[in-house]
């Protein structure tokens, strides 16, 4: 029996899937389903099958209490339901109407229970018989003088040019200032400007997205997240206004709820990462690992610190194929570590290469991984991830929804 | 000879020479997308001052581009043009990425040749909530970076709005053009026993068309609304007895030019064909219009069509009633602008 849906949580925003062994004793289901969202009205209905009682659904307006982390370990104790201290009664600096490509629906949802001051709208998307977009924005007389945000996500070509149709159109309907959150900023990593004739298709989108018209409130900001390439904040013109977030601050909380995490080091698989991340996690033991040429092969070693015995979380920003983790996991159990664990921010996994990870069943840390944390900022492989051991899926929900309010 | 004498002559050489080199056609390096390898080839045989270059078009495992110029070090100094198909939002992106490179490799001038602008034909401004997908592109386009040559030249041809020409903004020069010369030259061909005349299936293509087509009588007709149904019917002209051949910009289902030609046979057409510049047809529409040679009698003699939408030219290849007229020296005209 299995947990079904995702939940949101605290402040933390994490959104932990239980995981379930064999030997629990009290496999529950959580069932989250939003409803009407414009009555923003959250409805959650918990069964616990170990004594067969009878159900118990909790009804709660988001202005009260959001749902909070669920503990998969504690299989005896109801749910608990702290309310969020920060989140309840605060007021809104600003009332925000969130816009959402399709394939970022789950994600919006999220972000708007997160908040009182955020509100859900709906774009019409169709197409013509040509392929080209058809689209619709609905009540946008309504939105004139409002806060407008786009959630985007740009997972492939194609779906690129409706979304980018609709963020040129918002900020021109009299709102009083647009953001656009791109969780993921794609493009960014495969490429290597090495030759004269490599095309930058990281600042060709940068340029497009430097392109966004200024609305009244000035010029767009641009929320993303872990952007791969530190330079690539230099792509951006003066017309658009960067935000960088980062999904660390995720990965400490939930570091800090796992019972062993006092055992953890953090792993960078290259001194990209490295940078990138180290100042975040500074508390942690760090080990760095580098790839090394021999002869025709390229092999990856440890170049400093030490996995005996540790719980290692490797952490890195995004993952494609997972070559790169899984060789570092490798050199990680050779070097003694006694449990290995990842975390990107974003999981792209093309070709459905999540399939590659294996959830660690016998303590055999080459053999598999403890957990395997993702954030939200690419719904198609949640979609498929979700309630798969080892993947857990950290919202960025509560992130943005703050972000949101800058 | 006097210091004079020779003064004048020198100057009367230099001026020749400058004369020579004005009449002299600029060299140009074309690339192209994939889609229109055909069309570039053709292009690149109307002149020999237009020379064919490649770029390799691959994808990485998440689906977005991995591109190359070659030999993107020898069009420094040179005149470089691309010629782009938008045939589906799925391909405009690894297009504009090699437009918005292209102009910074120390070209003397760029060139996007865009034959068919799509996203106009559909949308209806009407309410605030209609989002502009043809503003959209235009804004796109707009935004190509300038180059040694100043703005990006975009040769267009038969763009469907004709207000879609002021979305364009200053950093780039439109350049609009038409395959209409390549109808009147392929009509002059015909028989001079048939009797010609042009219709238009609605005010918009006699807008956009009429001037052009002054040599021929015209037919125009309008739809009209009767209860819930859009009927077409007659406006102006009288086609007894003519070889009657529609114009429009483009075809997508192909219903106004079926409608359009049931009513010009029931007022006596003695024989109907039709002109597109752009035949988009999605989904294989063009099928509505093959002769099926099942004895029935043939709608449309003849289906113009010119070669701005390659993937119907590849999937339509002979088939009667289609001929398709190649805008290939067209373009090589207008690369020399």
């Amino acid at each position: 029996m299995a947990a079904v849906s995702p939940v949101t949580a605290t402040t933390a925003a994490s959104l932990t899937l239980p995981q379930l062994t064999s030997s629990s004793s009290s496999p529950f289901t959580l069932n989250f389903k939003t409803d009407t969202l414009s009555s923003r009205c959250v409805r959650c209905g918990v069964r616990s099958l170990e004594n067969q009682s009878g159900h118990r659904s909790l009804d709660f307006l988001s202005s009260g209490d959001p749902i909070s982390l669920i503990n998969p370990n504690s299989s005896s104790s109801p749910i608990s339901m702290a309310a969020s201290a920060s989140e309840s009664g605060a007021k809104c600096s600003k009332r925000v109407c969130l816009f959402h490509s399709d394939e970022t629906r789950d994600l919006a949802e999220r972000i708007v229970s997160q908040s009182d001051c955020i509100e859900l709208r709906s774009i019409n998307w169709k197409k013509f018989d040509d392929g080209f977009p058809n689209l619709f924005i609905q009540n946008a007389q309504g939105i004139r003088g409002q806060h407008v945000a786009f959630l985007a996500s740009f997972s492939s070509p194609a779906v690129i040019f409706e979304q980018l149709s609709v963020i040129y159109a918002l900020p021109k309907l009299f709102v009083s200032s647009f953001t656009l959150v791109l969780p993921f900023f794609p493009t960014g990593t495969s490429e290597r400007m090495e030759d004269e004739g490599d095309v930058a298709t990281a600042f060709t989108l940068a340029r497009i997205l430097s392109n966004i018209p200024t609305s009244r409130g000035g010029p767009t900001s641009l929320v993303t997240f872990d952007i791969h390439a530190l330079q690539e904040r230099f792509y951006f013109g003066d017309t658009i206004l960067p935000c960088f977030e980062s999904g660390i601050p995720l990965l400490k909380n939930r570091l800090q709820a796992l019972p062993d995490s006092d055992n953890i080091s953090i792993a960078f698989p290259d001194d990209g990462a490295w940078k990138r991340f180290h100042k975040q996690l500074q508390h942690y033991p760090t080990i760095v690992c580098n790839k090394v040429r021999m002869g025709d092969k390229r092999i990856v070693r440890i170049k400093e610190g030490d996995a005996e015995g540790r719980h290692v979380v490797i952490v890195d920003d995004l993952v494609q194929s997972g070559g790169t983790l899984i060789e570092c996991q490798k050199v990680l159990a050779a070097h003694g570590a006694a449990k290995i664990s990842a975390y990107v921010t974003h999981g792209i996994f093309p070709k459905s290469s999540w399939k590659r990870f294996k959830l660690d069943t016998k303590g055999d840390p080459a053999e598999g991984l403890s957990y395997f944390w993702i954030t939200d900022s690419c719904g198609l492989t949640v979609k498929e991830v979700m309630n798969k051991p080892p993947f857990e899926v950290l919202s960025l929900a509560g992130t943005i929804a703050s972000a949101l309010q800058v | 000879m006097s210091e004079n004498a020779a003064n004048s002559i020198m100057e009367t050489k230099i001026c020749k020479d400058a004369i020579v080199s004005e009449l002299q056609k600029k060299k140009v390096h074309l690339f192209y997308c994939l889609e229109c390898e055909e069309l570039a080839r053709n292009i690149a045989a109307e002149s020999d001052h237009i020379t064919l270059q490649s770029i390799n078009w691959r994808s990485f495992a998440d689906g977005f581009p991995n591109l190359f110029i070659n030999n993107a070090h020898e069009i420094r100094g040179q005149h470089v043009a691309f010629l782009a198909s938008f045939s589906s939002p799925a391909v405009i992106f690894e297009q504009i990425s090699v437009i918005y490179l292209l102009p910074r490799l120390f070209v003397a001038s760029f060139t996007l040749v865009l034959p068919f602008f799509p996203t106009g034909s559909f949308e209806r401004m009407e309410e605030e909530g209609d989002v502009a997908t043809a503003f959209t592109m235009a804004r796109i386009v707009s935004n190509i970076p300038i180059s040694r040559g100043g703005p990006t030249s975009v040769v267009i041809y038969d763009i469907h709005a004709l207000q879609e020409r002021f979305y364009f903004a200053d950093q780039v020069l439109p350049l609009f053009e038409t395959g209409i010369p390549l109808l009147t030259k392929r009509l002059q061909q015909l028989p001079e026993s048939e009797k010609i005349i042009v219709a238009f299936p609605d005010d918009g293509a006699w807008k956009r068309f009429h001037k052009l087509l002054d040599q021929y009588s015209t037919v125009v007709c309008t739809k009209v609304r009767e209860g819930d149904k859009r009927i077409v019917r007659l406006k102006e002209g009288n086609p007894s007895g003519c070889h009657v051949v529609i114009v429009d910009d483009l075809v997508q289902s192909g219903g106004t030019l079926i409608e359009c030609q049931k009513v010009l046979a029931a007022h006596g057409a003695a024989k109907v064909s039709a002109y597109v510049t752009h035949g988009v047809f999605p989904n294989s529409s063009w099928d509505r219009f093959t002769h099926k040679n099942n004895g029935v009698e043939e709608a449309f003699a003849y289906f113009w069509i010119t070669d701005s939408c390659p993937q119907t030219v590849k999937a339509i290849g002979n088939k009667a009633p289609f001929e398709v007229l190649s805008l290939a020296g067209s373009i090589a005209d207008a690369l020399q602008i």
